[in-house]
């Protein structure tokens, strides 16, 4: 598949902190890319310097071959869809829809029946289909989304970034959206790229998901790979199914704050030493059963637990005083009950976890 | 002190805070309905009558008190007031979209900018006489007086539109960009009309101030006057009830002018409101 977009040691700085720290990427073509990172790792720089609304400090941006770096937004054919929707007050849904193709510099359509067909074949496409005249204020949150993505997708961008688009909606309406958006997506045959700094709509959405850490590229990996192996001990923080110690390796065990674990599983270089196992590999057992050789055990004292309807997620405190949680499918097993501040045994298999070094 | 006191209280206050802001306003508009020609601006009032309204158009029989000489005078306070408005709502609009970004110098600018409202007007209108008769420049309230008054109600206008500014969500233009559509196109069919109410004040303030600025056209004004200038010369001679006609009459205009931006503001709204109706239908 080629790609739409590449990125090259694309640096930025506000005032001498560094916002990105050399990104370099190749987004695919006709593809659903999310961006995934914390709050502050410069996501939503690095869309606005892919949009042209920030100058990058250095590096370079190609975008269908030609390079876009210092062309204004207006002439680099990249859609944009903001958190806040940014739609005009002054106009209506239809007017929103037929802004771009009527104004843009570059072919504009001004057969006022071409226009009005092709919003009339946007509105539906996103579902908007009746509420044409409205003004953008007597819209829900939902129907401003569509519209945003509508006044985007009628100008035919190859690419379209969306700076958490879902960010302002309800959680019902989130997860349902994000369906919708693969759909439109597939149907228009463009690239989105998606920020979000919700590792589940990653996940859910992205063919591809980036993870940006501090200003750079973590990983860029398709959403099974990110989630089972993460390049990183930050990535699988960021994953949020991970329970993570810190430690290093020695000899043919990891040692760390809760006792040394036995290796036996896969050992990944990342620079930063750490020792990963999901939250859905380990069991909870009493606290005098044997684990089998090829397990790993420590203890911890049983605090909560959270019942999410499919799966039950317990925490338990560890001796260094460290939450580790545990998520237990509910699908062939009723949730047990354990008893508050008891001591249990955390097992899981050696080969489960992952280790960085 | 109770709740019923604190009202009464606050009343009491505003009450008089109104008497002390249209007190005048009334006395004036009382004393104008004065009888003609014998009857002057005090009371009692010795017999009701329009005498001084017709004094003011030269619908009454000659007498010995000479018509206001404010016919030119009206006319050249209009045509400055528009000018001065044009030019400072221009200038408040566009400084105001350039301290949008902090430039080089942008704090500077803003203080030179400023400058022009907070210095006395006496001073600067002496200063300017002076000036133009150093530079042999002819002193006209086309010309010297103008430029003053654009000095003056430049500041208003550029500090209206730099709150409208602050309050403006400069995404929608991002977006407009974003759909191909240049920063030139994208400010007149974007951001001028989510602006417009507040150029509409910005407007509103340089015509209001420049209508009736006196210390700045006092030596800037040259031989023909402006009409605050005029009504002024005639207070030096002998006042009479026709100045408090005429004085009626102006607020009369102000309030229309008032109006006018009342309308305009609403149809800028009206969109909004008509759908809201469509809404609830």
């Amino acid at each position: 598949m080629s790609s739409v977009l590449q990125l090259k040691n694309v640096r930025k700085a506000f005032a001498g902190v560094p916002a990105l720290a050399g990104i370099d990427a190749a987004l695919a073509d006709n593809s659903y890319i999310s961006l995934l990172g914390p709050s502050g790792s410069g996501k939503t720089t690095l869309l606005r310097v892919i949009a042209g609304f920030e100058q990058p400090d250095g590096g370079e941006i190609l975008f269908a071959g030609r390079r876009i770096d210092g062309v204004p937004p207006h002439e680099r054919g990249i859609g944009f869809v903001f958190q806040n929707f940014a739609l005009f007050p002054h106009l209506s849904v239809a007017q929103n829809i037929a802004f771009g193709l009527e104004n843009r510099a570059i072919d504009p359509v001004t057969d006022g029946r071409i226009v009005a067909a092709r919003v009339r074949d946007m509105i539906g496409l996103v579902g908007l289909s009746g509420l044409e005249d409205r003004a953008i204020t007597q819209i829900s949150g939902g129907q401003k989304q569509r519209v945003a993505l509508a006044r985007t997708l009628v100008t035919e961008p190859s690419m379209v970034l969306l700076d958490e688009p879902l960010g302002a909606l309800d959680a019902n309406l989130r997860t349902r959206m994000r369906g919708e958006l693969r759909t439109i997506r597939e149907r228009c045959g463009v690239t989105f790229l998606h920020v979000t700094g919700s590792e589940t709509e990653a996940l859910a959405m992205g063919d591809t998901v980036l993870v940006l850490d501090r200003g750079r590229i973590a990983q860029s990996a398709d959403a099974g790979t990110l989630y089972s192996r993460p390049a990183s001990a930050d990535v699988a923080r960021f994953l949020n199914c991970y329970n993570i110690f810190p430690g290093e390796i020695a000899g043919e065990s990891f040692v760390s704050p809760v006792g040394a674990l036995a290796l036996g599983g896969l050992t990944q270089a990342s620079g930063k030493p750490g020792y990963a196992i999901r939250y859905d590999r380990v069991s909870i057992r009493p606290r005098d059963a044997a684990p089998a050789g090829d397990e790993v055990r420590i203890e911890g004292s049983f605090v909560a637990s959270e019942y999410s309807g499919a799966a039950v997620n317990s925490f338990f405190t560890l001796d260094d005083g460290r939450v580790f949680e545990v998520e237990t499918h509910l699908s062939h097993a009723a949730p047990e009950a354990y008893e508050e501040r008891g001591r249990y045994a955390l097992v899981w298999k050696r080969e489960d976890a992952l280790v960085f070094a | 002190m109770n709740a019923t006191g604190i009202k009464f209280g606050l009343g009491l206050y505003t009450a008089l805070f109104i008497v002390f802001l249209y007190g005048p306003l009334a006395v004036l508009a009382i004393l104008s309905f004065q009888t003609g020609p014998e009857g002057g601006p005090q009371f009692p009032i010795i017999e009701w009558s329009t005498y001084w309204y017709k004094h003011l158009f030269g619908l009454t029989p000659p007498s010995r008190i000479a018509p206001l000489p404010i016919e030119q005078a009206l006319v050249r306070s209009l045509t400055l007031a528009v000018m001065t408005m044009i030019v400072s709502t221009v200038l408040g609009v566009t400084a105001a979209q350039a301290f949008r970004k902090k430039f080089r110098g942008s704090g500077v600018v803003f203080y030179l900018i400023v400058l022009g409202m907070m210095v006395p007007g006496v001073l600067v209108g002496l200063g300017m006489a002076l000036v133009a008769n150093t530079l042999g420049i002819d002193r006209h309230w086309w010309g010297t007086a103008f430029v003053l008054h654009v000095v003056y109600t430049f500041p208003f206008a550029f500090l209206v539109m730099l709150a409208i500014f602050n309050r403006f969500d400069p995404s929608v233009e991002e977006a407009a960009w974003s759909l191909g559509v240049t920063p030139g196109r994208t400010f007149r069919k974007i951001t001028f009309p989510l602006i417009f109410p507040g150029v509409l004040s910005a407007m509103l303030f340089a015509f209001t101030l420049s209508y009736d600025e006196f210390s700045r056209t006092l030596f800037a004004s040259g031989r023909d006057l402006t009409l605050p200038l005029a009504i002024y010369g005639t207070f030096s001679v002998e006042v009479h009830p026709n100045v408090f006609a005429f004085g009626v009459l102006t607020t009369l205009f102000s309030f229309a002018l008032l109006g006018t931006y009342a309308v305009l503001m609403g149809l800028s709204v009206r969109r909004a409101k008509r759908f809201a109706i469509q809404e609830e239908a």
